[in-house]
C-alpha cells in the first residue's frame, strides 16, 4: 500500500495557499510587541500618506490610477457605448427592465420584467415579475414561467444538462428545475434574508443561502444535506462562489468574509465598510470592490494583505462586473452617470462611457446584472 | 512520523511566543500528510485542502491552551479525519444526482490512480483507518482511541478494508 504516492491535483499550490492562510491567522492571535502608545490621530495620518503613496507607486496602480479624480466623472468619456471592449454579453438592469448588451453594444430590452439573471452557460436568462419567474431567451422569448407571488431573487446554477434555478416566493426559498417543472419549496421551506442565493458552480446542485438570521447555509437541494451553517452575519448584502467552487465570498455592512467549501468556520474576514458591491475575478480568487470613492482590488487567498486601489474618484461608485475572460473590470460611477472600464492588470487607458443612464432608458441609474459568456 | 518528541514540544512553546518561523515549521511538517490524509478521506482536492486548512486553524485558535504533554500530530489527525469523514458521509447522499448526467470531463479526474480509485469504492469510515493505519502510521491502538472506538471495530474495519482494496485492485 503506497498511500504517499497517490497524487493530489494542484498540491504545491494548495499548500502554499493554506500557509498564507494559516499565517494571517497566526498573526492575528500572536502576542503583540509592547510599543509605546502613539496618537491615534498621527497614526490614521500616517496610513492615508501610506495608502495614497502604496497606490500610486505600484505599477499597476499608476497604469490606471493616474490621479485621484477631484472632479465628478472622466472628461473624455464616450457619448454612447458603441462596443463592449472584450467578448461575452451584459445583462443591465433599469427603470424600463433588464437589457441585453452584446458584444457589438447591441442592446434589447428583454421585457416588463424586474431581476435578471443568466444561467450556467449564458443560454438563457431567468427574470422576475412581482409575481412570477420565467426563463427567458436572449431573443426576448418568454421558454416558460411560473406565477408566485412576491418573487425575487432567481438565480440559475448546475451542469449544462441538469439544471435548477433558487428564488424566494414571500421570503420563503424554493427551487425549480430550469425547464420549469418540479418547482418546490427548498428543503423545508426556509425564511430566507434579502440576499440572492447563489449556485456553487459544478453538476451538483450546491445552493448558498442566506436565512433570515443572516446565517449562512450551504445545501444540497436535491437531497436536502446540509453540508455547513455559519454563524449569523448582521448586514449581509450578497454571496458569491467563485468559478473555481472554492471559495465562497459573503459581503456585509461590515466588510467581507470567505468561506471554504467544506467548513462553517470562515477562512479569513477582512473588515471593511461602505462596500458598495464586491466580485470574484473569474479567473482566480482575486476580489475586485467599490467602496466609497475607490475601486480596490484584494487577494482573496490573503484577505489580510493591503488592498491594492486601482480607481478613485469623486461622486461614489455602485457596481461592478468583471469580463468573463477576467481582463476588464466594467464600474458603474453612478455618481458621474458614467461607466469605466478598467484593465486591473495595468496596461492601456480608462475606457469610460457616458449618459449611462439614458441609454438604457432614462430613469435611475441602472444596475450591473452580470457580464456571461459569449453568444452561442 | 514528523515533528515529534523534544523539537516539536520546542517549537509549540515558541509558536505560543509568537514565533512565526516555529510555526512556520511546525505547518509544514505536518500540512503534507494532513492534507493527504483529508483527500484519501474525501477524494475531493478542494474539500481536502479546507479540511486541513480549518484543522490548522483550530489548531492556531486552540495553541494557548494546548497540553503540551500530549503530541501535536495526534490532536491534528484526529481533527482531520473525523472531518474528512463527516465530510466524505454528507457527499455520499448527495452522489445519486449526479447518476442523472452525462458525464462532464471534469467529473471525476482525480481517481484515475488504482489505489485511490480501489479505495473510494470504500466507505468513508473504512478508508479513515486505512489512512490512519497505512498513510500515518498510527497503531490500531491509537486509532482506536483517535476514532473513539472499541480497539476490535478498528482491526475489523482494517481486515475488511484491505480484503476489499486487494478485491478491488486484483480486478
Amino acid at each position: 500500500m503506497r498511500l504517499d504516492d497517490v497524487r493530489i491535483p494542484d498540491e504545491d499550490a494548495a499548500e502554499d495557499r493554506a500557509w498564507h492562510v494559516a499565517r494571517a491567522a497566526y498573526e492575528s492571535r500572536a502576542p503583540a510587541p509592547h510599543a509605546r502608545r502613539v496618537p491615534v490621530r498621527a497614526l490614521v495620518l500616517a496610513g492615508a500618506i501610506l495608502a495614497v503613496a502604496a497606490a500610486a507607486a505600484s505599477p499597476p496602480g499608476r497604469a490606471v490610477l493616474s490621479s485621484v479624480r477631484k472632479a465628478i466623472g472622466e472628461e473624455h468619456a464616450a457619448r454612447a457605448l458603441t462596443r463592449l471592449p472584450t467578448g461575452g454579453r451584459l445583462i443591465v438592469e433599469s427603470s424600463s427592465g433588464p437589457w441585453l448588451v452584446s458584444e457589438d453594444g447591441s442592446k434589447r430590452l428583454l421585457g416588463d420584467f424586474v431581476d435578471a439573471a443568466w444561467s450556467p452557460h449564458g443560454l438563457y436568462v431567468v427574470a422576475t415579475q412581482a409575481d412570477a419567474v420565467a426563463a427567458v431567451d436572449p431573443g426576448g422569448r418568454v421558454r416558460w414561467s411560473l406565477a408566485r407571488p412576491s418573487v425575487r431573487f432567481a438565480r440559475w446554477g448546475g451542469s449544462r444538462t441538469d439544471t435548477r434555478i433558487a428564488y424566494l416566493a414571500r421570503r420563503r426559498l424554493r427551487v425549480v428545475a430550469g425547464d420549469g417543472t418540479g418547482d418546490r419549496p427548498a428543503c423545508g421551506s426556509p425564511t430566507a434574508a434579502a440576499v440572492a442565493p447563489t449556485w456553487r458552480p459544478g453538476p451538483v446542485h450546491l445552493l448558498a443561502y442566506a436565512d433570515a438570521h443572516g446565517r449562512i447555509s450551504v445545501v444540497d437541494t436535491d437531497t436536502c444535506s446540509v453540508s455547513w451553517r455559519s454563524s449569523p452575519i448582521a448586514g449581509l448584502r450578497s454571496l458569491e462562489w467563485s468559478d473555481d467552487g472554492r471559495r465562497l465570498l459573503a459581503v456585509s455592512r461590515s466588510g467581507l468574509t470567505l468561506f471554504g467549501v467544506a467548513a462553517a468556520h470562515p477562512l479569513s474576514v477582512r473588515p471593511l465598510a461602505r462596500v458598495a458591491a464586491a466580485a470574484f475575478d473569474p479567473r482566480s480568487h482575486r476580489i475586485g470592490i467599490v467602496r466609497g470613492r475607490e475601486v480596490l482590488l484584494l487577494d482573496g487567498d490573503h484577505l489580510g494583505r493591503r488592498p491594492r486601489r486601482v480607481f478613485a474618484g469623486a461622486g461614489g461608485f455602485s457596481d461592478l462586473a468583471w469580463s468573463p475572460d477576467g481582463r476588464w473590470l466594467l464600474v458603474a460611477w453612478a455618481g458621474a452617470d458614467q461607466w469605466l472600464f478598467l484593465r486591473p492588470d495595468g496596461g492601456g487607458r480608462v475606457r469610460a462611457v457616458g449618459s449611462i443612464a439614458e441609454q438604457f432608458g432614462g430613469g435611475r441609474f441602472p444596475k450591473l446584472g452580470g457580464w456571461c459568456c459569449p453568444a452561442q | 512520523m514528523a515533528g515529534s518528541g523534544r523539537h516539536e514540544r520546542s517549537r509549540l512553546r515558541a509558536a505560543r511566543a509568537g514565533s512565526v518561523s516555529d510555526f512556520e515549521a511546525l505547518f509544514r511538517a505536518y500540512w503534507p500528510r494532513a492534507h493527504r490524509a483529508a483527500y484519501l478521506v474525501v477524494h475531493d482536492s478542494a474539500a481536502a485542502e479546507d479540511i486541513a486548512q480549518e484543522a490548522f486553524l483550530a489548531a492556531i485558535r486552540a495553541l494557548d491552551r494546548f497540553d503540551r504533554s500530549r503530541p501535536f500530530g495526534p490532536w491534528l489527525h484526529r481533527i482531520v479525519v473525523n472531518r474528512a469523514i463527516d465530510w466524505a458521509r454528507a457527499r455520499a447522499l448527495r452522489a445519486e444526482a449526479e447518476l442523472d448526467e452525462r458525464p462532464a470531463p471534469d467529473a471525476r479526474p482525480e481517481l484515475d490512480d488504482p489505489t485511490l480509485a480501489a479505495l473510494a469504492r470504500l466507505s468513508p469510515e473504512h478508508r479513515a483507518v486505512i489512512v490512519l493505519r497505512h498513510l500515518l502510521e498510527y497503531t490500531p491502538g491509537e486509532i482506536a482511541e483517535l476514532l473513539d472506538l472499541p480497539r476490535g471495530t478498528v482491526n475489523s474495519r482494517l481486515r475488511r478494508g484491505l480484503d476489499e482494496l486487494a478485491r478491488s485492485v486484483e480486478r
